[in-house]
């Protein structure tokens, strides 16, 4: 047997922790929650809000008309490019999309530099926003948004979206 | 206080000697630890020096730096080589004993500068508590009389803690319909798209199609999911903590199932703190050579 932490040993352990804590509260009080390894874990506090994805679709086959329309997810026009295959986190790649709020040339450009025009080749590739939200009592509405069709060395924005879709303060 | 006095005794344990197999159990889960952040800040290393290449979200020390001077050079890589080093150092007890700081500190500018592309995981939270709670325990609590105590009773309080600041998180954040089963299936739906996306292809499970399929199965499923978040913190006493763990564990499995979320690490380190293991070990090892001494 060894001798071991005691109760007064213990106390000043807790006390530690104590302060720890107080350290651990103003941090994620002014940081957002978020201080790494701190947090107040707020994943999914916030139920039921319509949410935003993105997904990319290889629209190479398709002509210009169609696509940049919004549809629905179960009728989909073109098939998903797997992110997992050209080795981008998709949750990233999501959170570029969705969370940009001012597409400027270097933010298009890092887009396509994410995709990789190596991956991209001769093909076009669709970066596309996926909205989720409630419907009625009973159901979910998903849908696909053209966004941003990429290839290896351009990027094009949806005509049928407002010009100032693409800047600061409009979603 | 009489309240603190009960979480001391719940969480260090004060009335009970140590045994070897305390002893050989705490320098095992160091080791389990040294080596996910070894292996977390390689991976980050690597991913940022392919692929961030704009500031979107910054995070923690982010905020006062630009971590964006971190993304070429291999500068990332060079970090992952210096905590490497450092970290085995730490886990030897070499060098002084506010090393595992030292760690800490690289280990969050690695997390900072690979998470800054918008996404803010929280599966890598747990190793990173644990790397902090051995810093504090190097520096304040060294030497093994104290510090396997101390570090371990410490980490079982933050997950306790954080599993418990969930429950209200939600509570706050959504109110107390939070458990309303459609908000399953908005995030079900929300969830497949990152497979699909992801994967090229995706299909629902059983467990999700039962979701899907009814208000009541799915409401059911988030109430229990809650409920359990709220008993979190009674892991701080010693003989209550395999039975929460044990709901925590099944409730991991649940979101994995539900939701397409692994959380490896966090249920690993969960089965590992959660279980008094040096009892089997005791009955096993009935010493602890000079040399483990030395490194604890």
């Amino acid at each position: 047997m060894y001798v071991h932490m005691n109760m007064t040993e213990s106390l000043r352990g807790i006390k530690i922790i104590g302060i720890i804590l107080i350290i651990y509260a103003a941090l994620v009080a002014t940081h957002e929650g978020e201080f790494w390894p701190f947090s107040i874990y707020p994943m999914f506090s916030q139920a039921g809000n319509p949410w935003t994805r993105a997904m990319v679709l290889d629209v190479t086959e398709l002509p210009d008309h169609i696509i940049w329309q919004e549809h629905q997810l179960d009728q989909k026009i073109a098939p998903p490019v797997p992110l997992r295959s050209i080795g981008v986190d998709q949750i990233d790649y999501s959170n570029f999309i969705s969370k940009t709020e001012e597409w400027t040339p270097t933010r298009l450009d890092a887009l396509r530099q994410m995709l990789g025009p190596s991956n991209i080749q001769d093909r076009r590739w669709m970066a596309a926003k996926v909205h989720g939200t409630l419907v009625g009592e009973d159901s979910v509405s998903v849908t696909i948004q053209p966004f941003l069709l990429v290839t290896a060395d351009s990027i094009y924005t949806n005509p049928n979206l407002p010009p100032g879709y693409y800047q600061k303060g409009a979603q | 206080m009489a309240w603190i006095k009960s979480i001391t005794r719940g969480l260090f344990e004060p009335e009970r000697n140590t045994s070897p197999g305390e002893l050989w159990f705490f320098k095992f889960f160091e080791l389990f630890v040294v080596c996910y952040t070894i292996y977390f800040v390689w991976k980050w290393g690597w991913y940022t020096q392919l692929r961030n290449v704009e500031v979107v979200l910054p995070l923690g020390l982010a905020n006062y730096i630009d971590v964006s001077l971190f993304f070429d050079h291999y500068l990332t890589l060079i970090n992952a080589a210096v905590i490497t080093l450092l970290i085995t150092l730490c886990f030897l007890r070499k060098g002084p004993k506010w090393l595992y700081m030292v760690v800490l500190v690289l280990f969050h500018l690695q997390h900072v500068i690979r998470f800054s592309q918008g996404e803010i995981p929280h599966s890598q939270h747990l190793i990173g508590m644990s790397v902090f709670c051995f810093a504090i325990g190097a520096w304040f609590f060294p030497g093994h009389k104290q510090m396997p105590r101390f570090v371990m009773g410490a980490i079982i309080f933050f997950i306790g803690l954080g599993y418990t600041s969930a429950f209200f998180a939600k509570l706050i954040g959504t109110g107390i319909n939070w458990y309303d089963g459609r908000h399953l299936w908005l995030w079900i739906s929300e969830k497949s798209i990152d497979i699909l996306s992801r994967e090229g292809v995706y299909s629902p499970n059983f467990l999700q199609q039962l979701a899907l399929n009814s208000t009541a199965i799915a409401s059911v499923i988030l109430l229990i999911g809650w409920f359990t978040e709220l008993i979190g913190f009674t892991m701080w006493w010693h003989k209550l903590r395999p039975y929460t763990t044990t709901l925590l564990i099944g409730m991991h499995f649940g979101i994995t199932l539900t939701m397409n979320i692994r959380f490896d690490a966090f249920v690993m380190q969960l089965i590992l703190v959660g279980f008094p293991w040096y009892l089997l070990i005791d009955n096993v090892v009935k010493s602890a050579p000079q040399w483990l001494e030395k490194i604890i």
